[in-house]
């Protein structure tokens, strides 16, 4: 592998030990890093791969990637998703990308001419793992002979994030960086009110879901319409699906009539929710959980009879003791204090499993986000992407290692065959690159359209 | 809309032959009002105004906005803001007169003074934040003056892409409308439960693409379908200012890129900066000149030690080269002049001072050719503007000096070894003179000539250098109440 020093100096490269934030903390209520640029490589990227995800026990090496890199990794669809053309346009070729070092170190600001540029590179260059970030009026590899000004992103995806971590206080079958099929649930939930809220409300259409590789997944919204939205608006669609905004320890407390998007997702999240609560059943023992769930009630005579029951009835499951709940206002002589708890309960199931986002990725334009198809540095598994109104099983999605074998078994068995196949087609990518490449499709038929449309409009030449 | 044609750009050119009904001043007023008493000012003015109207309309429209600024910095309620300032709206800059001829006038001034203030206000984040704000709220006063039927002929004049949707349409999404809007009824109408269903019978909706709205998307107090946000007419008001708001934004950004090439134009320049500064929005700095230190300035005392000592070094440095040169080159005579009358000196203290400084120079070539310049400064030949001493952003944003030249700010322009010599002439210590390299040194002009102004006050002046006059000032006060106290 040649060296990578010769092009790294020492203005566009910053150290993951030195990076701060420009992020202002006060800004993102969950405590996850910071999501910046410039965050930290996660120390669970670093630390020995030891999580139920991993399907070999050793580290993903240099030569692993680089064999990814050479021969696996789509990288002309990435191409074609990031450009909206088959031909290299402004999309591509004044974006930036950044790079993660083996070093740990990290490296913002490059650029590529062409497909063949960004595959070349990455190759040489054989990052643990690249990210996407905006469009910029200039080529952002030349930024340094440029003023600041001039590096103002002018497009990206709307981008969001979700993470399991970020529901760790509710989840009890992990816990920190491993995840199972009971816990990727909350994700599953979440996608599918996001996807439609993005679709029916915003009439967004191009939307891809990837697997963060690990514990989360990412929501690209490549629409022509999405891509030019400005921070401040970028702000304002994650604040209204962010339901959970303002909540502390205290109930929710959702005006009614419920507005129609969250009417939606609660008819979506509520069988999700009993499955979930089955699962994990949060409040079996745990007394503190207990007591948090009773002070969300609002009525005494129910409570009281409440607490009484389930102290002679120890280990009640969750599920048994929400229902406990429903019937008992069922019960209720007035309509409107059954009303009263009913609603309580509606609180608490978007409380348990309404998505739970990070603001920040999703507003700031320059943020850089993992690239679909990275392998995930602590686990090996593939970003791949999904769809989020279907089955996806974090556990059994393809890993480098399993792919590795895959495509050389093949080549092996067919050795001497003619037929050109996609290194890609010959193992278990090959669902996931065919999602894709349908997306890619799909955006690109509109762009053709879209385009006509708006060369039609002149831009206003201001004062 | 300047007296010269040559700036205009090509953009320009093409709007203009688009417009073809606007062969003159006035028609293209017509067209931009659209017969309507408001307008979203999103086309650039043309006709030709003199230097004086291009200054007093300004000045009018500053007052007002200054007023609203005021009026919020003092947490007073929009209705209360709405009662003091639309009177003076009326009176300075109305726009409702019945008489045509009458009724150009005032959109004349209305409109110039909107797009003079762009110019000036562009120059800054900070500075656009503000305009963009109280030109926002002038803009909400003015649309909440009009009558019902004036704002419906408004709103039509502005071709937004909305539409009022159908009975049908509403009846069909009945309940998902009256659950979106349900909450806002409540806390910006105050309606009880009955109230609200009664409203939203009679109420009819707007649809228009989410990205007009966005504002209304936190409270999720409208309704989204596939990219349309179907918005209550009473959140009309908020729509049309958002609208205004977003465009007026934009506009500023790009006429601030557009702002370098203004540069050259002398007669346009100075009026902006004064007028962004002098009568900026937030006071910064009042004018200078004629300030009660002047009386003893005059062309013998300006030269003298006790003058010169209280200069910053931008003008010591400026009258160290004349003195030994007899002469400055033209740069650092329009700087080092401003200067002068900026600390009182007047026109013919000036005349007489720098032609026995000129000794070099006959008496009938400065005549020539060096009185007009003077007079120019002092706004008494060409545009008659009355030129404002520049400040520190100004002179730093001047080309560097040549070897021979004197204008600029020292502390950037000296080697370190000559700056060195000139602070220890001026009479401070080592320690001082070396802090004082070490801040010139990272580029912090204005905070080394403020340390040595806290200096030179034995630290009883401790404030941000921003204009060689502000720094003079400073000096004399300072001066003089060691005097009064000796
Ligand atoms: S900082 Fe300003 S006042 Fe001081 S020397 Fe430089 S230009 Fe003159
Ligand atoms: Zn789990």
């Amino acid at each position: 592998m040649p060296t990578i020093a010769s092009e790294m100096t020492t203005d566009n490269l910053e150290s993951s030990s030195m990076a701060s934030s420009p992020v202002n903390p006060n800004v993102s209520s969950r405590n996850r890093p910071p999501s910046s640029p410039l965050k930290q490589i996660p120390s669970d990227s670093l630390g020995p791969a030891s999580d139920s995800l991993d399907s070999s026990n050793k580290k993903i090496s240099a030569d692993d990637m680089a064999f990814y890199y050479e021969r696996l990794l789509p990288f002309r669809y990435v191409f074609q998703w990031l450009n909206h053309s088959p031909k290299p346009q402004k999309d591509f070729t004044m974006r930036e990308f950044a790079y993660e070092h083996r070093s740990g170190a990290y490296q913002r600001y490059n650029s590529f001419e062409s497909p063949e540029d960004f595959k070349s590179s990455v190759v040489r260059v054989n990052p643990t793992r690249f990210e996407v970030g905006a469009v910029y009026a200039v080529n952002p590899s030349e930024r340094k002979t440029l003023p600041k000004s001039a590096m103002k992103p002018l497009e990206k995806e709307l981008v969001f994030d979700i993470d399991l971590t970020d529901y760790d206080e509710i989840r009890t079958c992990c816990s920190k960086t491993q995840i199972c099929t009971k816990c990727w649930k909350f994700i599953t939930a979440a996608t599918k009110v996001l996807d439609v809220a993005l679709r029916e409300d915003f009439g967004f259409e191009h939307m891809i879901w990837v697997f963060s590789g690990r514990r989360g997944a990412h929501c690209w919204v490549s629409d022509k319409r999405a891509r030019s939205l400005d921070e401040s608006k970028r702000r304002a669609i994650v604040e209204y699906l962010d339901i959970l905004k303002n909540k502390g320890t205290k109930r929710l407390n959702l005006r009614r009539p419920l507005h129609p998007h969250i009417q939606r997702s609660l008819d979506i999240l509520k069988p999700d929710f009993l499955t979930i609560i089955q699962e994990q059943d949060p409040w079996r023992d745990d007394e503190v959980a207990i007591q948090d769930l009773l002070s969300k009630i609002p009525n005494s005579s129910i409570t009281d009879a409440l607490k009484k029951e389930w102290t002679t009835k120890p280990h009640r499951s969750s599920l048994d003791k929400f229902q406990d709940i429903s019937s008992m206002a069922q019960r209720l002589p007035k309509a409107n204090d059954k009303k009263m708890v009913i609603e309580a309960e509606e609180d608490i199931i978007l409380e348990v499993v309404y998505p739970r986002l990070d603001v920040e990725v999703s507003r700031q334009m320059i943020h850089l986000l993992k690239s679909p198809f990275c392998i995930h540095p602590g686990t090996g598994n593939v970003c791949v992407p999904f769809d989020a109104n279907k089955e996806f099983n974090p556990m059994t999605s393809p890993n480098l290692r399993q792919i590795q074998g895959e495509l050389l078994k093949y080549d092996e068995e067919h050795r001497g065959d003619d037929k050109k196949v996609a290194n890609w087609d010959k193992t278990s990518l090959k669902p996931y690159t065919d999602l894709f490449t349908a997306f890619v499709k799909r955006l690109l038929a509109s762009e053709v359209t879209g385009k006509r449309e708006r060369d039609e409009q002149e831009p206003d030449l201001e004062f | 809309m300047f007296r010269s044609t040559k700036r205009r750009t090509a953009g320009r050119k093409n709007f203009e032959s688009s417009i073809i009904s606007s062969s003159t001043p006035n028609a293209y007023l017509a067209n931009v009002y659209n017969n309507s008493k408001l307008t979203f000012y999103t086309l650039p003015p043309v006709g030709e105004i003199t230097l004086d109207e291009f200054e007093t309309w300004a000045i009018d429209r500053i007052k007002i906005l200054n007023e609203i600024e005021s009026c919020a910095a003092r947490n007073k309620s929009y209705k209360e803001i709405e009662s003091i300032v639309a009177p003076m709206i009326q009176q300075t800059l109305p726009l409702n007169s019945t008489n045509v001829e009458k009724l150009n006038r005032e959109r004349q001034k209305d409109y110039y003074s909107h797009f003079i203030l762009r110019l000036c206000f562009s120059r800054s984040q900070e500075l656009r934040t503000k305009f963009l704000k109280n030109e926002t709220t002038l803009f909400k006063i003015r649309y909440n003056q009009l009558t019902n039927a004036e704002q419906q002929q408004f709103v039509k004049s502005l071709n937004l892409p909305w539409d009022f949707i159908s009975l049908e349409e509403k009846e069909q999404l009945s309940t998902k409308l009256f659950n979106s809007i349900s909450a806002s009824l409540g806390y910006v109408l105050q309606l009880d439960d009955v109230q609200k269903r009664k409203y939203f019978e009679q109420e009819e909706f707007i649809k228009i693409p989410f990205e007009y709205v966005t504002d209304l998307l936190p409270q999720r107090s409208i309704f989204l379908q596939r990219g349309t946000a179907y918005v209550p007419k009473f959140q009309q008001l908020q729509l049309l200012v958002n609208e205004f708001s977003a465009k007026l934004e934009a506009a500023l950004i790009s006429t601030s890129h557009a702002f370098p090439s203004l540069d050259e134009d002398d007669r346009i320049l100075p009026i902006l900066t004064h007028l962004s500064s002098g009568y900026s929005l937030n006071y910064s700095q009042d004018s200078y000149g004629a300030n009660e230190n002047s009386s003893d300035i005059n062309a013998i005392t300006v030269g003298s030690k006790e003058i010169v000592d209280q200069f910053p070094l931008c003008g010591q440095h400026a009258m160290y080269g004349l003195r030994t040169l007899h002469h400055l080159k033209y740069t650092a005579r329009q700087q080092f002049t401003l200067f002068l009358k900026g600390i009182g000196l007047s026109l013919e203290d000036a005349l007489t001072f720098w032609s026995g400084e000129f000794k070099s120079v006959s008496i009938d070539k400065f005549n020539k050719e060096y009185k007009y310049n003077i007079r120019h400064s002092y706004g008494l030949e060409g545009g008659r503007i009355n030129y404002k001493p520049w400040d520190c952003r100004t002179i730093l944003s001047k080309p560097r000096p040549q070897k021979g030249e004197y204008h600029g700010c020292p502390y950037r322009d000296l080697s370190s070894d000559s700056l060195a010599r000139k602070l220890r002439e001026m009479g401070l210590e080592e320690k001082d003179v070396q802090q004082i390299l070490e801040i010139s040194d990272k580029g912090d002009y204005t905070n080394a000539c403020s340390r040595v102004l806290e200096v030179k006050t034995n630290g009883h002046v401790q404030e941000q250098v921003t204009h060689p006059n502000l720094y003079f000032d400073r000096m004399r006060q300072y001066t003089k109440s060691q005097q009064t106290e000796a």
